[in-house]
């Protein structure tokens, strides 16, 4: 049987049903969990045989390796600075008579000697439970993040989706334009954008969008009309990076010597620069898009602050100021492994982009 | 090839039709509910929790309130806040209020058909103060027989603590010490009866939810959506009058400014909070609204602190603050004060406390022998961080300096660091403020006791003490009146540990379909009587 590569034609069906999957939600559809399942087992299996084939499992396992080493530094880390920090989380305003203190604090297990919290704290982690938020009653951590991460995810995705469509384009346009007054303009407009805060550009759109010519809600997260003013705040900043990164290295590439090769063969320049320059000059936005979807993934507070989007972001603001110990630690878990897994992916997808890296 | 080509059209074509066949759409706008007959209110934040005997914050009692009842609740039409039956129907107190006898209502029925009885007032006090429930607000009932004792764990009968039924079916309450404002506590929600049998069949800190939570208020809990909105539906089988609005849906906008816009959209009716730097702005808006709240945003001394151990530096700096200028920056209809008690309570002494006088103050200050030979420590004003607190503190800078030649530095730390800060004493002098819990002036004078763990000042008085004391077991009202005056002579006049400095005020947008939203000093929000036009 033919195994799905990326460069045969039936490793299309993954892209497709992805973007079938992502329109639907965008239009604010019910996607079908079975949807969902299909569109992350075809491409678990697809990367997975990509990764054989490239005969790297070695490699991953040994970052499998690494990955736990590091997460267990981090959590513990965290655990004691937590408790090096001043106030605690059942600190305030009015404060609580000493047996009511006590009785939270055991409650919560807080009277124990630090070594024995923190050993059950990692027994648990080892669980894969991240204990109970101490501010939020009865709610699990590993609730919160599941209940509040679909908001920022799709938000997340549409943005990212935003960037690349936006950022790759304007990126290799204007270095085949180089030095011309498209490139000055993109260029111009792509460090404006890189220069402008995410609050600003949003105050801009809500007084033109929501005030002047109302056509977008001001706020919330429940359907397409509510979803593109954040997703384009969000957006821009990236493809803002991602075109003046696709620029430089586009330029790179394209005095080569293989691309004049390709010249004086007589192909035209934009088979030349789709074909042959930008699948060699996107390992810079690769490295850059690593911490960049890990970023944007895990919420981004202040478009979700603006917007009124119930999404993770806020949690990673408000959790510190609630001194919710366990939350803090559940939401750094999750964003390193998020980080963690972002990089191992585009460390693995160097060698597709460039077959003379090689990952052993 | 051709195989695996067929195998996946196949997929795609089969998952395609199948999501089409699906399209339902996700969000539904306001949960699909009818505008007409459902009131938008913002809470601004997430519940921690809808259990009334663990909730300790104002966002959960909001919703918490609508849904269940008290024994007692406060009469929001008397600008006095004076008590009206609930769930009990009369009480009275013998022994001089140290023993309170209240007769319940009958016929009550929470939302499940259960008959409300005085067990389930019981139950919820047991566990208001069982140790193991954790309860922030347990000493609300600390006044009660024994139950101090019980919450600490050391006494393991609560059959020991003061609180039964009698044979005409009544709740009799034994106090620890006559207790004048008793009856009022149990307007707090912390004190609400409560169904131990739904927490034992669902779990002590996962009933109160949809689904679980049994009420018996004017609304029901129908929906919450955790971080992102709350549905309340109004109780038919309510045993008042019922709710006139069907559903009251309650948004969780973090940010007031999207509130704001939200509002001028027409999504929300109601955004309480509004920013101080734009008020100047919303105050000529016709939805604007406003109300005094019995607050008292006040400095502290730390009185051991030399140069401010000494009473002429203290009453000096208290002297040299002109409380309307810093009013007239706040800009929002604060009242100023130099007295103890907001205004708007039973004990509000308006013409009490050091009022400003530069030329005086400067006097004092060269008697604590401070002048051009001998220059003024320099002393730290603490703060949390917040815009509002600071520009009140660079203009309390201000004036000081401008009044008495002083300077003083100004330092602000996050909010839990900063009450780790005030009990270490940190600082010199300090910003806090204090909401009333109950309209009473104990609520306040309680706070700088000499045993009371809110005084950061090091301050302490044994004849400010006895007379707070007095006014707690004293029953007459103009013996109370005499009582809280000497104790607020002492506090604001005598040994000035504290400048008060003015009670803040609640700034609200209710749009013009909503009739009758409650404004009241307590900030207790009852949608029950509110109304919407047609």
């Amino acid at each position: 049987m033919n195994l799905p590569n990326l460069k045969n034609y039936s490793a299309l069906v993954i892209p497709v049903l992805l973007i079938y999957t992502f329109l639907l939600s965008f239009l604010n559809y019910e996607v079908p969990t079975a949807l969902w399942v299909l569109d992350l087992s075809l491409v678990l299996v697809s990367f997975s045989i990509y990764v054989f084939q490239k005969s790297m499992v070695s490699y991953v396992l040994r970052r499998i390796r690494g990955a736990i080493v590091t997460i267990f530094i981090i959590s513990s880390f965290v655990f004691l600075m937590l408790r090096v920090l001043p106030g605690g989380p059942f600190d305030q305003e009015k404060v609580l008579p000493p047996e009511v203190k006590a009785n939270i604090e055991a409650k919560y297990n807080l009277d124990a000697p630090l070594h024995e919290q923190f050993f059950n704290y990692i027994v648990g982690l080892v669980q894969g439970d991240l204990g109970e938020s101490y501010k939020y009653l009865g709610r699990d951590v590993s609730d919160i993040i599941s209940e509040s991460l679909p908001a920022s995810l799709e938000l997340g995705i549409y943005s990212l989706i935003l960037a690349f469509i936006i950022g790759i384009p304007t990126g290799v346009i204007a270095a085949s334009k180089h030095n011309t007054i498209i490139d000055n303009v993109a260029m111009f407009g792509a460090i404006g954008f890189v220069a402008l805060p995410n609050f600003v550009v949003a105050a801009f759109l809500i007084v033109l969008f929501v005030y002047w010519i109302p056509i977008f809600p001001p706020g919330f997260w429940e359907g397409t009309s509510s979803y593109i003013l954040p997703v384009i705040v969000l957006g821009t900043r990236p493809a803002a990076s991602i075109a003046r990164l696709t620029r430089s290295s586009v330029l790179d590439v394209i005095s080569s010597d293989y691309i004049r090769t390709a010249r004086s063969k007589g192909l035209s320049d934009w088979s030349i620069l789709f074909k042959h320059v930008l699948k060699n000059s996107l390992i810079p936005v690769l490295t850059f898009s690593g911490p960049l979807v890990a970023g944007i993934l895990s919420g981004a507070f202040v478009v979700e602050m603006i917007f009124a989007i119930p999404g993770i972001g806020k949690h990673f603001i408000q959790s510190v100021g609630n001194r919710d110990y366990p939350l803090i630690l559940g939401l750094t878990l999750f964003y390193s492994v998020l980080l963690i897994v972002a990089n191992l992916i585009v460390d693995l997808l160097y060698s597709y982009f460039d077959p003379r890296i090689k990952l052993k | 090839m051709k195989k695996v080509r067929i195998f996946y059209s196949i997929l795609i074509i089969a998952s395609l039709v199948f999501a089409i066949g699906c399209t339902k759409k996700r969000n539904k706008l306001d949960y699909g509910l009818n505008i007409k007959e459902t009131l938008r209110v913002n809470l601004a934040s997430e519940p921690p929790t809808l259990d009334w005997n663990k909730a300790t914050d104002t966002t959960s009692n909001t919703i918490i309130s609508n849904i269940m009842d008290g024994l007692t609740r406060y009469n929001l039409k008397d600008p006095n806040l004076s008590l009206k039956p609930a769930l009990a129907t009369s009480w009275k107190s013998t022994d001089r209020a140290k023993k309170w006898t209240f007769v319940l209502r009958k016929g009550v029925k929470w939302t499940d058909g259960v008959e409300f009885t005085a067990q389930h007032v019981i139950d919820s006090w047991e566990r208001l103060l069982n140790p193991k429930t954790a309860s922030g607000y347990a000493y609300f009932l600390y006044g009660i027989k024994n139950a101090r004792t019980y919450n600490n764990g050391k006494l393991k009968d609560f059959s020991k603590v003061g609180v039964r039924v009698n044979e005409k079916g009544e709740l009799v309450v034994d106090l620890e010490a006559p207790q004048s404002y008793f009856p009022m506590l149990l307007t707090h929600s912390s004190t609400f009866p409560i169904r131990k049998d739904l927490i034992k069949k669902y779990g002590d800190d996962n009933w109160a939810k949809p689904g679980s939570l049994v009420s018996l208020g004017a609304y029901f809990l129908k929906i919450w959506e955790h971080d992102k909105a709350i549905v309340i539906e109004r109780n038919l089988s309510y045993y008042s009058k019922p709710a006139h609005i069907k559903n009251i849906l309650a948004y969780m906008i973090n940010e007031s400014s999207t509130a704001i816009s939200l509002f001028d959209a027409g999504r929300i009716d109601i955004q309480n909070s509004l920013p101080t730097t734009e008020l100047s702005i919303l105050k000529n808006r016709k939805e604007y609204q406003s109300v005094s709240l019995l607050s008292i945003y006040y400095y502290g001394f730390n009185t051991k602190k030399p140069p401010l151990n000494n009473l002429d530096v203290r009453k000096a700096i208290s002297m040299s603050i002109d409380r309307d200028e810093v009013v007239k920056l706040a800009g929002g209809g604060e009242t100023p004060l130099t007295s103890w008690i907001p205004l708007g309570m039973f004990g509000y002494e308006p013409k009490r406390g050091i009022k400003f006088n530069p030329k005086e103050a400067r006097r004092l200050l060269a008697k604590a022998g401070f002048g051009p030979k001998k220059k003024f420590p320099k002393l730290v004003i603490g703060f949390n961080t917040n815009e509002n607190h600071k520009r009140i503190a660079e203009n309390i800078q201000a004036q000081i300096k401008r009044n008495l030649g002083i300077n003083l530095e100004l330092k602000n730390e996050e909010w839990k660091v900063y009450l780790n800060s005030l009990r270490l004493h940190k600082y010199d002098i300090y910003r806090i403020g204090w909401l009333a819990d109950f309209p009473d002036p104990d609520n306040f004078y309680n706070l700088l006791a000499s045993y009371s763990e809110n005084n950061y000042t090091n301050w302490g008085n044994k004849k400010f003490d006895k007379l707070v004391e007095a006014g707690v077991s004293e029953t007459d009202r103009d013996k109370r009146k005499s009582i809280y005056s000497q104790a607020n002579e002492i506090l604001t006049e005598k040994d000035i540990p504290v400048i008060p400095i003015m009670s803040s005020v609640k700034h609200s947008l209710v749009s013009e379909r909503v009739i009758n939203y409650p404004r009241n000093s307590m900030n207790v929000v009852l949608f029950k009587e509110v109304s919407l036009k047609e």
